[in-house]
């Protein structure tokens, strides 16, 4: 035994307890005035006749029937709607557009600069008087 | 057949007698481990006479392979768990010093007693595995029983709960050198 497990188990003995006579003969009397129940002491369960069992098993399926029955008497028709064509509903994507449209503002712009370059390039040569 | 299982077996027929024999070795140690689980002294008596009248009352159901102490103290520590009632509160957070059950039964000790330090430090179930364990000399397998718990949590939670107290003890081992 360990250090801890030592003087756990000493501590333990070293709480100092002594049951009364008073709780002695509390507890007595308490254990003398029951009865320890006992395995076959718990009630069994009662046994119902077997009229019992098919009176309910026919009421049980009696009531199923008319539950089923009034649920579908006259039951309204649900108005069926016609098929829709959805493929003819969405709009067709081009695919096949050409390279130029979606390059052509790149392109637009890229013009721009060089003819903003040629320009300033122009306009130092005049300053230098070339 | 040992003298145990004879006066099990008496008192199963509704011998009191039998039964108040059976029990009378375990009414001290089970007095005292109510004592720390319990507010005051009265509490504690009242949980061992409930205690023993529902062991008496549904011996019926009592397994012999268990040992008779593991039984016994798992109605005990349902019996106690229920002066806390529903809201759980932790039985070291229950009194005051000055009528705390266990410090009444410690007075007249010299040293401070381990199991003052435990029940504020650990919660109930660690307590009392500890307590079965080391107070009890309980196998792990019977306090797993008693405690309704797997025999892997009890053994997770004695290693716990040990660590605890030894880290307790050697922070008061420090403090009190630091004092000189």
């Amino acid at each position: 035994m360990d250090k801890l497990a030592s003087q756990l188990h000493d501590d333990a003995q070293r709480i100092d307890v002594s049951v009364s006579d008073e709780l002695d003969r509390r507890i007595e009397a308490s254990l003398r005035a029951i009865t320890p129940e006992s395995e076959d002491s718990r009630p069994a369960p009662v046994a119902r006749p077997p009229l019992f069992w098919w009176a309910s098993t026919i009421t049980g399926v009696a009531a199923a029937i008319a539950l089923i029955a009034i649920a579908n008497w006259r039951a309204p028709v649900q108005p069926v709607s016609p098929p829709v064509n959805i493929a003819a509903a969405i709009p067709a994507i081009e695919l096949n557009a050409e390279t130029a449209m979606l390059t052509g503002p790149l392109q637009q712009e890229l013009d721009r600069l060089q003819s903003d370059l040629k320009k300033a390039e122009e306009k130092v040569k005049q300053d230098i008087g070339l | 057949m040992s003298d145990e299982l004879k006066l099990i077996a008496a008192a199963k027929a509704g011998s009191a007698d039998a039964f108040a024999d059976l029990v009378r070795a375990y009414r001290v140690r089970l007095l005292r481990f109510l004592l720390t689980r319990s507010p005051s002294y009265a509490d504690a008596e009242d949980v061992l006479q409930d205690t023993l009248i529902a062991a008496y009352r549904y011996l019926h159901s009592y397994d012999p392979r268990w040992r008779f102490s593991t039984w016994l103290y798992r109605i005990a520590i349902r019996n106690a768990a229920k002066l806390r009632g529903p809201d759980l509160v932790e039985i070291g957070d229950l009194r005051d010093e000055e009528n705390d059950p266990l410090q009444q039964c410690i007075a007249d000790s010299e040293t401070d007693n381990l199991w003052v330090s435990a029940r504020q430090l650990l919660n109930d179930e660690v307590y009392s595995a500890m307590w079965l364990r080391y107070a009890e000399d309980m196998s792990v397998n019977d306090i797993s029983k008693a405690l309704d718990r797997s025999a892997s949590w009890t053994k997770v939670n004695l290693m716990r709960g040990r660590r605890v107290l030894e880290t307790h003890l050697n922070g008061a081992a420090q403090q009190s050198e630091a004092y000189g």
